[in-house]
């Protein structure tokens, strides 16, 4: 290859860090879950690789985004850092685990995880789409203990949100497999994280996404140091991916406050579902469970993620003129 | 911890998260600028270093931490691009030790005791763990 190629194919693989860092930092999941389908369905690079340097730009889109999230203290970083002692352990299990996977060939079910992962996760987000401020219900014993109080001002509600957490318990033991998942694929894994911030401990939207965010950073340094180790970050390809996720997480922060967390996930929830659907049949294809050829599965993903997505949105539809009535 | 403490801890933590990423990016380009003017780098050529065959990659493994330091030195381009990656690494890792130092500070010795096992954690893979 010339070395003109060569720079072009670098400047193709920031514009998908770009891209991935946008939507990663828009929704507190981190860019690895766009990047490592993007690399692998559509530059063919080995998933080793991808998922190597995906778990190294996370960090920069974490950092990136938290250091805005941070300053204007909206994120709790007390509570995140407590709840790393679950992230952190899991992600040195994750990626062990992933270490065994390709040490026996089996790296078509890192596809297969990764795109049911990704399916599940937008569940949660798209029942969300319904709230901004949890409902609120009363303090538990680890509300005080773990002191999982704090506020923040809202700049769409225009108010000052007070909230606490509770169920410290069982954020933790989310937690722990959003470290494992994290280590194991290669991704932030913000979408279990939000889950065990907003679902188990009752905290808002907004404090969950960016404290999941600064979380991201974290969970990912320790996957990323037994990365290296193992030899799965590829330099060349590393440096054009984390210089790619630095720029879209920069702009994707200075959106995020402007607009609502409604908005955030329909866009997610679209393109997410078709990368979804697309690694879990790129696995099944690589372990000749289907022989279906890869256009014929990319018509399938896109048509399977526009059902879902045309669906989930005429019941949130009904579900909020429902509300409306009820009011 | 007052107000007041509190506002000076994440403006603290916000610059940290900031200058991490902009020293690290800066040596990242500074490194692929100079792989892409040397046509290479350690005696790859362009065309090894950016080839991505699992089998074949230059990859991590064959960049050891303590050659980091001399690499730059002799200006080598994967070892300045390498140095940005670690200086990413070591972003969120400073967050918690200067977590750890607040919470000290503080005297909050639950969050002191969760950031030290964080802290351990990050360490252990950093130095024991392939």
């Amino acid at each position: 290859m010339s070395a003109l190629a060569i720079l072009l194919n670098f400047i193709s693989i920031v514009v998908a860090g770009i891209f991935a860092g946008l939507l990663g930092s828009l929704t507190g999941l981190g860019g690895g879950t766009v990047l490592v389908p993007v690399l692998t369905l559509f530059y063919g690079i080995p998933i080793i690789f991808a998922v190597g340097a995906s778990l190294i730009s996370t960090i920069a889109t974490s950092a990136g985004s938290a250091s805005a999230y941070t300053k204007q203290r909206i994120a709790n970083i007390k509570i995140g850092v407590g709840l790393e002692v679950a992230t952190t352990t899991g992600a040195i299990i994750g990626t062990l685990t992933f270490a065994y996977v390709n040490a026996n060939k089996m790296q078509w079910s890192i596809y297969v995880i990764f795109g049911s992962v990704l399916l599940f996760s937008l569940f949660p987000t798209i029942k969300k789409t319904l709230m901004e401020v949890p409902p609120d219900i009363p303090a538990d014993w680890t509300t005080k203990l773990f002191q999982l109080t704090g506020s923040y001002f809202d700049a769409k509600l225009k108010k000052i949100v007070n909230y606490k957490g509770v169920r410290w318990w069982a954020g933790e033991i989310v937690m722990f497999f959003a470290g494992f998942i994290s280590g194991l694929l290669g991704i932030g894994s913000g979408a279990l994280k939000v889950m065990g911030m907003d679902w188990a401990m009752n905290l808002p939207m907004k404090v969950t996404t960016t404290t999941s965010n600064f979380m991201i950073g974290i969970t990912a340094a320790t996957g990323s140091s037994i990365y290296w180790r193992l030899g799965y970050i590829q330099p060349f390809l590393a440096a054009a991916t984390a210089i790619g996720v630095v720029i879209g997480s920069y702009f994707g922060a200075k959106i995020l406050v402007r607009i609502s967390n409604g908005d955030i996930r329909w866009i997610f929830f679209g393109i997410l579902s078709f990368l979804g659907v697309e690694m879990i049949l790129r696995g099944l294809y690589l372990n000749h469970i289907i022989s279906t050829p890869p256009l014929i599965q990319f018509a399938i993903s896109l048509a399977v993620s526009a059902m879902m997505i045309g669906s989930s949105y005429i019941v949130v539809r009904m579900e909020r003129r429902r509300i409306i009535h009820v009011r | 911890m007052s107000d007041e403490a509190e506002d000076r801890f994440d403006t603290i933590i916000s610059w940290a998260l900031k200058i991490g990423v902009v020293v690290s990016l800066c040596l990242i380009v500074a490194g692929t600028m100079i792989v892409f003017i040397h046509n290479g780098s350690n005696g790859f050529s362009l065309n090894t270093l950016s080839n991505m065959d699992s089998n074949t990659a230059v990859n991590s493994s064959e960049i050891h931490l303590l050659d980091i330091a001399s690499g730059v030195a002799s200006l080598s381009g994967m070892y300045i691009i390498a140095l940005g990656l670690w200086v990413l690494i070591f972003t969120p890792i400073s967050v918690v030790a200067i977590s750890f130092v607040n919470f000290t500070y503080g005297k909050n010795r639950l969050y002191m005791f969760m950031s030290a096992i964080v802290l351990f954690n990050l360490f252990l893979a950093m130095i024991f763990i392939t």
